[in-house]
């Protein structure tokens, strides 16, 4: 089974058959793709972490396939301000992925054969590089950029160096919330794209897991608080509150508008849609899950009712739908359910959103678990109500 | 009583001059008034009884035709000052005749007359006093009182929300920055004045001790100051008046008891130079404020005494005058940067150094030099809210030399140490609530052996569970931190 798919064959191959079923998203079940999802107990950071991922990547095909001789974009999941701890752990023992995690992918890239290796991400409101954003964090960015040459630590939240700063992604079959979402100029220059994320909820969009974890692609100059109306802003301000979350205005004129301003004004419908709409734009090849050590109660210290737990299990997959449909089973949840129900109380399944625009099934039956079994990797970030138990 | 250092001043507004004065603002009370006649009455000074305050700032004269009357009346609460072994500095202010003042209080038996940028025949009677732009930096006097500073604490808008700084966290209003600079440059006490907010605003309890705090943890000490509310309720004998009272009284004994403290030297590694005069103050002023706000550790360095003065742990230097520094200067910073430092300057520096490309920095042309660095701005300086941000990155926040984790953006910090460096002070304000903060952690930049956490409250200290840092330094679980707390720490 192929299970490696590059942005032009998404979009020549599968997406053209997806094309067939715009306007009529539900249709489109039948035609998503699924891919293997490898599954690991993993209990540490250290030298475990780097044996199990090579061994998760090998039981899915080997690193070397995807990442050799290409740019590799590894977009981390830091979210929030450098200042932000739960108690008095880390913030890589709780809402953020680990220093070591991710010296130690980005060295596995590198054995691989990865070209260069830019490891990403949208620093909140942070209006410098990511070096700097890590080192108020606490952490020493050469554990990063020591661990293989040609690495870069980019903070896409700032215009991309050069004569193209953004890029245009325009979302298959329309999209969900916006037709296009302008992004950082180094999500295109990227032959493989990894979304290396924690495994945790989220007060808004139910899970943070691959998908959710792309929300962080959107520049802050463009979908952030205090951004310019005609054009973006020259560095991020804030978060992005009014434009993503609560739709209170659209971002600048530089960029495309929402597709349907009378859409509900609320997080629990425009985020889950966003999120859906930014993998199917921005493909994902490559999805890594750290729920190692994580949160539980949402996505960061800021949450209420939050707390620390150690689930002990490392996933990883070539299709972000497959892999965190897999990874919400583990949770204690059901992929396949609706708002209103756990995890997804207050806010609609970015799974099945995502599904609708042919990025790839959430049906756990039609996805190939390698590895530890769900049920032995099971770890319930909460009671679920028994109807809507998996 | 004559006047000393190390007094514990307390505002006293009272008499005819100052319901005078106060008759033309606005939302003045009989009930204001009757507080303000009791207030000049010798029982009054009762409330004082069995705290620290020492020292009545009473109004004296403003160049009202109530000046007399205010003198005469005084005569008693003087007296019974004098009795409670007080000192009284009289205030003159406005078109007051100073000479006039003097007399007066030199035959009413006051300690001292202040007087607002003296410069008259010196008079061991005079103090000057001066708003923070023109400071007599240059008075004999044992303490210099500053004013035109603020109300610590979060900013609030008229909406009852809070204002927003340049990055859209809460604005912090501070006086630690200014009390810096003057301590860097006068011999006396600095005695900052600053009366809480008036008009319909609420001073919350917690605020007076933070007003307090704020003011000691930079070397400073507040002229006590409390709002009307509170001083009639005090005058009722109101008991949750009293408890704020003692909230006031417990933080000035704390610093009072620590009073060694104010004497370690700043151990920030960022120099910002200037003359902080004119323009210079402006910039250079808020230079240091915003350094505070983004967290960055700093001494000041005054160009006037800069040749004589060692940059003792600087990494980099900050000099946004307009105008450029003396020959000697120059050098004494170009052997600093030569020898490992960063410089942060204007436009017209010169040419020293090797440009590191016009990509190096959107807004400095970065040039090496020997071992360190200059960053010559392309354009001048002259948003110091650019330059605190622009100089900490090039300096890089790998050299930070404090860290917060729980506290949000409404904390500040201090680190000081004495001159033997076997030891620091880090000191902790959080400004937003009387709870502090849950959850808070704190990391400094050096091995650290041992600590203990001082605060207002707690009768002894205790030490903190310490652990070294992820990649070095030393990290501090502090826990539920109050709106002051000390960190000394055992290098």
């Amino acid at each position: 089974m192929k299970n490696q798919w590059n942005r032009r064959e998404f979009i020549s191959g599968l997406g053209a058959a997806a094309g067939l079923a715009l306007g009529q998203p539900a249709r489109m079940r039948a035609a998503v793709p699924t891919a293997p999802v490898a599954v690991a107990r993993c209990k540490e950071y250290g030298a475990a972490y780097l044996e199990t991922s090579q061994k998760l990547f090998d039981q899915l095909g080997g690193l070397e396939k995807l990442v050799k001789g290409k740019t590799v974009v590894l977009k981390i999941n830091l979210t929030g301000e450098a200042y932000y701890r739960l108690g008095f752990l880390p913030a890589g023992r709780a809402h953020w992925n680990h220093p070591g995690s991710i010296g130690a992918t980005v060295h596995l890239l590198n054995q691989a054969g990865a070209r260069r290796i830019r490891v990403v991400e949208g620093a909140f409101a942070w209006p410098d590089s990511l070096p700097e954003f890590l080192y108020t964090a606490g952490w020493d960015p050469n554990v990063i950029l020591g661990a293989a040459p040609r690495v870069e630590l980019l903070n896409t939240n700032l215009p991309f160096p050069g004569k193209k700063p953004y890029t245009r992604f325009t979302v298959p079959h329309g999209g969900h919330l916006f037709p296009a979402y302008d992004l950082s100029t180094a999500y295109a220059e990227c032959d493989v794209m990894v979304s290396m994320a924690k495994m945790k909820e989220h007060a808004t969009a139910g899970v943070t897991l691959s998908i959710k974890n792309c929300f962080g692609i959107t520049p802050t100059t463009i979908y952030g608080d205090r951004c310019g109306t005609e054009e973006p802003s020259p560095i991020p301000y804030a978060g992005r509150t009014g434009i993503m979350h609560n739709g209170n205005r659209q971002p600048p004129k530089s960029a495309l508008a929402e597709k349907d301003p009378s859409s509900p004004r609320n997080g629990g419908y425009r985020i889950p849609r966003c999120i859906a709409d930014l993998v199917a734009a921005r493909p994902v090849h490559l999805t890594i899950l750290d729920g190692i050590e994580t949160m539980a109660g949402g996505e960061g210290p800021w949450n209420r009712g939050v707390r620390p737990c150690r689930p002990g299990v490392l996933m990883a997959g070539t299709n972000c739908v497959t892999t965190d449909a897999v990874a919400m089973a583990i949770m204690g949840f059901d992929p396949m359910a609706e708002r209103g129900t756990a995890p997804f109380e207050t806010c609609d399944n970015t799974l099945r959103l995502a599904e609708e625009l042919g990025v790839g099934t959430r049906d756990l039956r039609q996805i190939e678990v390698i590895g530890t079994p769900i049920r032995e990797a099971l770890f319930k970030f909460r009671e679920v109500p028994r109807a809507t138990k998996t | 009583m004559a006047l000393s250092q190390d007094l514990v001043p307390m505002r006293w507004p009272s008499g005819p001059l100052e319901i005078s004065r106060r008759q033309k603002s606005k939302g003045f009370t009989p009930q204001a008034q009757q507080t303000l006649a009791r207030w000049h009455e010798p029982a009054a000074l009762e409330l004082l009884k069995d705290t620290l305050v020492n020292c009545l700032v009473i109004s004296w004269a403003a160049g009202l035709p109530e000046d007399a009357q205010q003198q005469n009346t005084a005569a008693a609460l003087v007296a019974e000052a004098s009795r409670r072994k007080l000192s009284v500095v009289g205030w003159v202010e406005g078109t007051a005749d100073h000479n006039r003042a003097i007399g007066a209080a030199r035959a009413a038996g006051l300690s001292a007359v202040a007087i607002q940028g003296f410069k008259g025949k010196p008079d061991p009677l005079v103090i000057a006093w001066g708003d923070r732009a023109g400071a007599p930096w240059d008075s004999a006097a044992p303490v210099l009182p500053i004013t035109g500073n603020v109300w610590p604490g979060v900013a609030g808008r008229r909406d009852g929300g809070t204002s927003a700084g340049p990055t859209g966290v809460p604005w912090l209003d501070s006086n630690g920055w200014y009390i810096q600079l003057a301590r860097a440059r006068a011999r006396s006490d600095i005695w900052v004045m600053f009366d809480p907010p008036g008009g319909r605003t609420v001073v919350p309890e917690r605020s007076y001790p933070m007003a307090v705090c704020d003011s000691e943890a930079a070397g400073g000490r507040w002229v006590i100051s409390l709002d009307d509310t509170l001083r009639a309720r005090l005058t009722e004998e109101d008991a949750t008046a009293q408890q704020t009272w003692k909230g006031i009284a417990a933080a000035t004994a704390f610093f009072q008891k620590h009073s060694a403290w104010k004497f370690y030297r700043p151990l920030g590694n960022v120099g910002v130079i200037s003359d902080f005069s004119g323009g210079n103050f402006d910039v250079s002023g808020e230079i240091l404020n915003l350094l505070s706000r983004k967290g960055a550790l700093y001494q000041v360095v005054w160009k006037q005494t800069a040749g004589a003065q060692p940059f003792i742990g600087l990494k980099a230097l900050i000099y946004a005058d307009g105008a450029p520094p003396s020959s000697e200067l120059r050098q004494k910073i170009l052997a600093f940067v030569a020898s490992g430092g960063l410089l942060v300057t204007g436009p017209k520096w010169g040419s020293e150094g090797k440009s590191l490309g016009p990509d190096a920095h959107p807004r400095f042309d970065v040039r090496a030099l020997g071992k360190g660095r200059l960053a010559v701005a392309k354009e001048d300086l002259d948003d110091p809210y650019q330059i605190a941000i622009d100089a900490q990155i090039l300096l890089s926040h790998a050299n930070d030399q404090v860290r917060l984790f729980g506290g949000g953006a409404s904390a500040g910090y201090h680190l000081t140490g004495p001159a033997d460096g076997k030891s620091a002070l880090l000191q902790l304000l959080t400004y937003a609530s009387a709870r502090g903060t849950s959850q808070m952690a704190v990391w400094v930049d050096r091995n650290v052996r041992g600590n203990r956490l001082w605060s207002i409250q707690a009768v002894e200290p205790a030490p903190v569970t310490q652990v070294a840092g992820e990649y070095g330094g030393t990290e501090f679980h502090v826990g539920s931190m109050p709106a002051y707390a000390a960190l000394e720490l055992t290098l």
